[in-house]
């Protein structure tokens, strides 16, 4: 709101009028807290639908190259052909990576590519930890990746990766034990305890989540105190002037 | 062009979920479907070229030096080794075609296998050894015991290409430690041994 709208139809000043009542003032700071909130937010989000997608292409060439270097060829005796892995990172590795592309560049703000964004990336850790043939040190990407995820200060979209890798190791349990435990006949509740350590880490990110968005919260309501406040000075000082003016002649 | 942006999403959620779950089943089928099974003799062959020491066992990796499920093979024995006591008399035994060229089969599968401390690492020309000892799978592990029986047979990974622990390591170490265990072989995982010409 400009100065001008706050003046009567005859020009009087308008200081004194109830615009500047507490209760009115702090309804404008509320009005103008959410509007700025609600801006850094979804400039927030798309900024992230922007980034992700770019991860994803870095993944899919640096899978592509895992399996160029690790294991170019599958051999039968003396004869090579190109090995499944790397036409898996080729086709796969799109495939993973098209719909957050195209949402990314379609509906980036959207709660739906978000989802997308987090189940996508748990594919992206299951593919490269395949590539690399199980080695430890690549199931570090899930935890990496979960850290990630939580810069949309969307705790829902930890659920969904969660899910994700949840379901591919009660899948592995049931059918296949032995690749993920190493023995033929684990307990049924094995998978709770690989389980535990992501749960462990969501506990802090979706404290980090909540604690993020209360902060952004509170960033908006203070530039907003800011602006209204100055709105109320320079409307004060309008008035005044033009009192004066009214006085002197 | 406003037609065809409106396909672009329902496209692309049709490859990204056909993709994902077509490359699970691909990799899935890979991972787990074991190679042929090995055959070897139930007493150490009298004829072998391989020394075998008077009242220790033998163990026995035959691999192909280029085969990159080989990798997690030799990255477990190293694994297995350690907890082997007594530890048997070890030999890791690299495939290599006659006709090609000497070092071929000096890969990283070599390399690695050479780190091993007590491992002794051959080159099998044509996979004559193998073949003695009944190895159709990269892979292979037999274990024989220190008065020249059969104890194991198989494979000490548990999916093609697959780091961690396995049935076949932990029936090695049973058998090592207690001389039995619940069952004397094992699926193995790896590139196939038997040697054809090149087409």
């Amino acid at each position: 709101m400009s100065a001008f709208q706050a003046l009567g139809d005859a020009g009087a000043p308008v200081a004194t009028r109830a615009d500047f009542s507490a209760d009115d003032r702090e309804q404008r700071i509320a009005a103008r807290a959410d509007a700025l909130f609600r801006e850094r937010r979804e400039h927030g989000l798309r900024r992230l639908d922007r980034v992700f997608p770019l991860l994803m292409l870095g993944q899919w060439v640096f899978a592509i190259l895992v399996a160029v270097l690790f294991s170019p060829y599958g051999w039968t005796g003396k004869v090579k052909a190109v090995h499944l892995h790397v036409y898996v990172a080729v086709f796969v590795g799109a495939a993973i990576t098209a719909l957050p592309l195209a949402l990314s560049r379609l509906r980036p703000g959207w709660a739906g590519t978000r989802h997308v964004m987090a189940a996508s990336q748990m594919l992206w850790s299951a593919l490269l930890i395949h590539l690399s043939g199980g080695r430890i040190e690549t199931h570090f990407h899930v935890f990496g990746s979960l850290a990630f995820l939580s810069f949309y200060y969307d705790w829902a979209v930890l659920v969904t990766a969660t899910v994700v890798v949840a379901a591919d190791h009660v899948v592995r349990q049931f059918t296949w034990p032995e690749s993920v435990y190493g023995v033929v006949n684990p307990e049924w509740w094995r998978f709770l305890e690989h389980a535990f350590w992501v749960v462990f880490e969501n506990a802090f990110l979706i404290l980090a989540c909540v604690t993020g968005l209360r902060d952004l919260k509170t960033a908006a309501r203070q530039q907003a105190r800011v602006e209204v406040l100055a709105e109320s000075d320079e409307l004060k000082t309008l008035a005044l002037e033009m009192a004066l003016d009214e006085a002197g002649r | 062009m406003a037609r065809l942006r409106a396909w672009i999403l329902p496209a692309c959620s049709v490859v990204w979920l056909g993709g994902a779950a077509a490359g699970a089943k691909l990799l899935w089928d890979h991972q787990t479907t074991p190679g042929a099974p090995g055959s070897p003799p139930r007493l150490w062959p009298a004829a072998s070229r391989l020394e075998r020491t008077p009242g220790r066992a033998t163990l026995l990796l035959m691999a192909h030096p280029r085969c990159p499920c080989t990798r997690a093979t030799v990255a477990e024995l190293a694994s297995l080794v350690e907890r082997l006591e007594p530890r048997p008399r070890i030999y890791v035994l690299l495939f290599k075609p006659r006709e090609f060229p000497a070092g071929w089969e000096r890969t990283d599968v070599w390399t690695a296998a050479s780190r091993i401390p007590g491992v002794t690492v051959w080159t099998d020309e044509d996979g004559e050894l193998a073949a003695r000892f009944g190895a159709a799978t990269s892979g292979q592990v037999v274990l024989y015991g220190a008065d020249g029986r059969l104890q194991f047979s198989g494979g000490i990974t548990s999916a093609r290409g697959h780091r961690g622990p396995s049935a076949g390591a932990e029936r090695i170490v049973a058998l090592a430690k207690e001389s039995a265990a619940e069952a004397t072989t094992s699926r193995v995982f790896g590139c196939s041994l038997i040697a054809r010409d090149a087409e």
